[in-house]
């Protein structure tokens, strides 16, 4: 059990700077946990960069031809808007192939995709034991459990984050809900959900990639074809869930976003350890 | 010298007796009313748990001196001696309780011992403190920032290597699109874990899903390149060689549908691509082909050829895949010879194309004309590509 504490031997003695108090800073992440986290930002990256150049291979959400251009598939159809739309890419040289330049490895990458996806795949996988073990080692699964109270203290959150423009127009304090726990309950929930989606993400993956020798994983899913749908939607929730996540990790603060480098939090003294985003 | 905390003393579901020990210490200087609250789940819980929630934290070094020395003498009285200097720095969780945001005043000696609950497995702890003096912490944050700077500058530069060299190209990082063989060794390392994974997987007593006619789905015509002139086919023959006889035979259609007996099934056939289709088919079992001309005793794989393939400006571009004997040998592996209960259309490979539905559609060669069994893996037109080799589904 000594694992979790190997990161904090201390340089040198203290009591050589007596004129500085000690502080106090707050176990806040676990070593692994730690490194899982930014371990996902690459592995994260890299399968969802090949994914999408998997999905234009055979895409899911198709549509009848189009007489014009001869295209089926909804995701070119949106490249083909953005360069119409968008000022400066009126002359791009091929607008189906948009999205896929600017959100993939590129069309027509199917073989070095899928290769890209087998190795972020199992490095993934791996990464979620590390990040399980971290969990366990340092008992910050416990933070992550739901709790009763959580659908109250969520609707509390969102009246809080609705009501900031207000306050700010008006010039009114606006106070953060007070939670004593680790997280907020909407935190709680984003950070339940995110180990979740991706336990998922990997049952879905296996049961697209081996549908014969796991036919009863696909059919879990409601077979084959629902379970590329499944694995495609799950992309989206990692998607949904980190743009809100780093937006308010940045708004929170250095001290937020150091713990998950350093491990430990120094709000522990003043009102600011109440507002522990991201 | 490395300090050892006792982490062990705050577990919930202590192991040891030593740790029983410590955790009737730690239940005995509860303070009765936060104990229940926590146990409640009401809304009012939160309001009473320890936590970092700074107005409502009061540590005296004293006591969490005091406490850090009972947990070491419960749990490692050896280092007790060892450890005392140090305590200082590294003090277990010492929280007070005080439910007043505005208090400020120390409450050292009225209040009782720390709380800690342990009364629950899933109940969240009150975070860990440690107190360290201000150069330490600048210390570690100066170490721990520069260490994941240098991680995150490494797995930038590693991760991004990764990407094929067209896409790298195309982001202006490279100027030429030349291979780059080490990277394409190391990826082609992970492609062949996972055709490893994809070989212990494969049984060959599973049988894979069937379905019913109603479930059937339309089959596109996926001839890589150009679809062949039908003009083959009256001259078609599958020719096999590597066989236990040393000689080689060739076969025409009519051979073997007069000599197999012909089976059907209703499978589904998945293409790399991620599309896939429900088809009727029929023909002989390739196990049935083996047993009637044995493959020498050393072959373990089968090259399946189609020498009638063109590529898509309409060119000769023989197809080849390698099929591993145990697939091959699969009660489900046909030699189909009908689709939808009719004979094979050039589209779908007449007159003879394999079925191997555990294996990816590329596997399944339509207007087979060779079959050559050997002892090495042959060659397999798609891993040319860039392609897995095993392809097993």
């Amino acid at each position: 059990m000594s694992l979790s504490t190997p990161t904090y031997n201390e340089p040198t003695a203290t009591g050589t700077f007596p004129g500085k108090p000690d502080v106090l800073v707050a176990r806040k992440h676990h070593l692994l946990v730690r490194w899982s986290h930014w371990l996902n930002v690459p592995i994260m990256l890299g399968l969802i960069l090949s994914g999408i150049s998997i999905y234009w291979a055979s895409p899911i959400y198709q549509h009848a031809p189009d007489p014009q251009t001869g295209n089926f598939d909804y995701f070119a159809d949106i490249g083909i808007w953005v360069c119409a739309h968008v000022p400066g890419l009126h002359h791009y040289s091929s607008p189906p192939d948009w999205i896929y330049n600017h959100m993939s490895l590129g069309p027509g990458m199917l073989g070095a995709a899928l290769r890209l996806h087998w190795l972020c795949a199992y490095l993934f996988m791996l990464n979620g034991f590390v990040y399980v073990a971290g969990l366990a080692l340092g008992e910050g699964w416990r933070s992550l459990m739901p709790r009763r109270t959580d659908l109250l203290d969520a609707l509390r959150m969102i009246r809080y984050y609705i009501g900031i423009p207000f306050a700010r127009l008006t010039r009114r304090k606006w106070l953060h809900p007070r939670f004593n726990t680790k997280y907020n309950a909407l935190q709680r929930a984003a950070y339940f959900s995110v180990p979740v989606a991706g336990l998922l993400s990997v049952a879905t993956g296996w049961a697209i990639h081996k549908p014969m020798q796991l036919h009863w994983l696909a059919a879990l899913f409601g077979g084959y074809n629902a379970a590329r749908v499944w694995h495609f939607w799950l992309m989206w929730v990692f998607i949904f869930f980190v743009l809100p996540h780093v937006i308010l990790v940045l708004a929170d603060g250095w001290d937020t976003l150091r713990s998950m480098i350093v491990g430990w939090s120094a709000r522990v003294e003043g009102s600011e350890g109440l507002e522990n985003e991201g | 010298m490395k300090v050892k905390e006792n982490r062990d003393a705050l577990e919930p579901e202590g192991t040891s007796p030593t740790n029983a020990k410590t955790e009737q210490e730690i239940a005995a200087s509860l303070k009765p009313e936060s104990a229940e609250e926590t146990l409640s789940g009401s809304p009012r819980v939160e309001r009473s748990e320890a936590g970092k929630t700074a107005g409502e934290l009061e540590v005296s070094p004293e006591e969490s001196k005091a406490h850090a020395l009972t947990d070491v003498e419960g749990s490692e009285a050896a280092e007790v001696g060892e450890l005392q200097p140090e305590l200082d720095e590294v003090l277990g969780p010492s929280v007070d309780r005080e439910p007043e945001p505005a208090e400020s005043t120390p409450s050292v000696a009225a209040e009782p011992a720390p709380a800690l609950k342990v009364n629950s497995f899933s109940r969240e702890q009150p975070p860990q403190l440690i107190k360290v003096a201000p150069h330490v912490l600048r210390y570690w944050t100066r170490r721990d920032v520069l260490l994941f700077g240098a991680g995150a500058v490494a797995a930038l530069a590693g991760a991004g290597s990764l990407l094929p060299q067209a896409t790298l190209e195309r982001l202006g990082v490279i100027h030429e699109n030349k291979a780059w063989p080490k990277k394409e060794w190391f990826l082609n390392r992970a492609l062949r874990i996972d055709d490893d994974v994809a070989e212990a997987l494969y049984s060959e007593n599973r049988l894979i899903p069937t379905y019913t006619k109603s479930q059937i789905t339309p089959l596109k015509n996926n001839y890589n390149g150009a679809t062949p002139d039908p003009s083959y086919i009256p001259n078609w023959q599958l020719e096999l060689t590597g066989l236990a006889s040393g000689l080689r035979v060739s076969l025409n259609i009519r051979n073997l549908l007069s000599r197999f007996q012909m089976h059907e099934q209703i499978t589904r056939l998945v293409c790399v691509e991620g599309w896939s289709a429900v088809a009727w088919w029929s023909g002989l079992k390739f196990d049935d082909l083996l047993h009637a001309y044995p493959p020498t005793s050393q072959a373990k794989w089968v090259r399946v050829e189609s020498s009638v393939n063109l590529d898509p400006s309409g060119n000769p571009d023989p197809y080849f895949v390698s099929l591993d004997l145990p697939t091959a040998r699969h009660p489900q592996t046909l030699l189909a010879t009908h689709f939808n209960g009719q004979p094979l259309t050039v589209d779908h490979g007449a007159p003879l194309r394999l079925l191997v539905p555990v294996k990816l559609g590329l596997k399944n060669v339509k207007a087979v004309t060779k079959l050559s069994f050997v002892a090495e893996e042959p060659r397999d037109y798609w891993a040319e590509r860039g392609y897995s080799r095993y392809d097993g589904i």
